[in-house]
């Protein structure tokens, strides 16, 4: 088995260093980064990360009396690879806001409530055609201290693990037709309006299933010239 | 200008529960131990001001002490240690330290030994990639780097590995 890999096409990925985002301007490489030959190392990679870290439930939205406030959702995920082919058995890790925009994490203390009944993290596998489903609440916007009026909009963050070292991938799915969107600094910092778009999830109309939720559906590709780009 | 310290982050990046217990020590694996000399890499991640960076993520890739990839791709894989997964994820401290336990690597069909490291953070647009090496050597990763600047991806002692993101000193980072 070998995977070819070509490089990222620079249009379709961010760029490093972004106008009023401060900490990108002291975090990112001011050298040329370097261009080497890939070997073994780098296109060999964690096989089976399930095997070395804890999985954490699909279904972040809670139940009865301890269910998470915001709009139900479930989100129907497909990982591909360069080729297109599915790619199965991988570990997504997934962490996204409450319906308020407040992560449960102790930087972010300034403005939303928490929601007990909402954790936000998770940490799925993959089923053989690459596809997985979350049962979550959308996330809420939220504002960007000290920025000057950057408001994040409505998105969830992905970490997700490729066959080799080279295609593990850092991102994040925005939701369709949110104003947001236009103004957001780190989706508008991808120059390639095209791979804009595939940051952006589809909303699939209602159907009555399941129910009382809203359906999203995403596909990520970890690599090649259609590669969704990283967004930190 | 002023930076924005850990008070005024964009957003918390990685959830508290995403690096385990015990995910930087990887000499353990599947009620296995791994095979090899125990080593410790230490080091701490700063960005342009010095200023140390926490919770900042960490993951290393590595061969076996054989030099053989846990992975489909190495023609040697059936022959990997089983009691060595290869991959391990730490998160900094406070003081922008880290530190991983693992077992220093064998030299790879036509390489030094040497340890991929990613680096993922608030601020990072994309997660950057460096290796570590243990010594000078005829690596072709290595040479790849301009030569004033390879002494950068060694480690120093028993085994210091420091990362600079940005300014004086720098590590190199590649563009794969």
């Amino acid at each position: 088995m070998s995977t070819l890999i070509t490089k990222r096409d620079e249009r379709t990925q961010p760029v490093r260093v972004v106008a009023g985002y401060a900490q990108t301007q002291v975090r990112n490489p001011r050298e040329p980064l370097v261009s080497r030959p890939p070997t073994l190392s780098e296109l060999t990679g964690p096989m089976d990360v399930a095997g070395r870290v804890r999985l954490l439930g699909g279904d972040i939205a809670g139940h009865g009396e301890r269910q998470a406030i915001g709009q139900l959702m479930h989100l129907k995920l497909r990982v591909v690879d360069e080729d297109g082919a599915p790619v199965a058995g991988a570990v997504v890790e997934i962490w996204q806001a409450n319906a308020a925009g407040r992560y449960i994490h102790p930087n972010d203390d300034d403005h939303a409530p928490p929601d007990p009944n909402f954790y936000g993290a998770a940490r799925l596998l993959t089923d053989a055609s690459g596809a997985f489903e979350l049962r979550t609440v959308k996330p809420g916007a939220y504002p960007v201290p000290d920025s000057g009026g950057w408001w994040r909009p409505p998105h969830i963050h992905f970490s997700l693990f490729g066959k080799v070292w080279l295609s593990r991938l850092v991102t994040q799915m925005y939701f369709p037709g949110e104003p947001l969107n236009e103004q957001d600094r780190i989706l508008n910092a991808v120059p390639d309006a095209a791979a804009r778009e595939r940051l952006v999830a589809r909303f699939a109309p209602p159907t009555g299933e399941p129910r009382n939720a809203l359906v999203f559906e995403h596909r990520i590709v970890l690599r090649g010239r259609a590669a969704t780009p990283a967004q930190h | 200008m002023m930076i924005p310290t850990g008070e005024a982050t964009i957003g918390p990046f990685f959830p508290p529960r995403y690096v385990d217990e015990g995910a930087n020590d990887l000499t353990q694996w599947q009620g296995g131990t791994a095979r090899g000399e125990v080593i410790e890499i230490r080091g701490r991640v700063v960005q342009e001001d010095g200023a140390p960076l926490e919770n900042l993520i960490l993951e290393i890739w590595q061969a076996d002490a054989g030099g053989i990839y846990r992975h489909p791709a190495d023609p040697r894989h059936a022959q990997a240690d089983p009691g060595f997964f290869g991959w391990g994820r730490a998160a900094t401290d406070a003081q922008g330290n880290y530190r991983f336990r693992t077992i220093r690597p064998g030299a790879p069909h036509g390489r030094q030994p040497h340890i991929n490291f990613m680096v993922m953070f608030s601020g990072l647009m994309r997660i950057l990639r460096t290796t570590m090496f243990f010594a000078e050597g005829d690596d072709p990763v290595l040479r790849a780097v301009p030569a004033g600047r390879r002494n950068l991806l060694i480690a120093k002692g028993k085994y210091e590995f420091n990362i600079r993101l940005r300014g004086e000193g720098e590590t190199p980072f590649f563009d794969d």
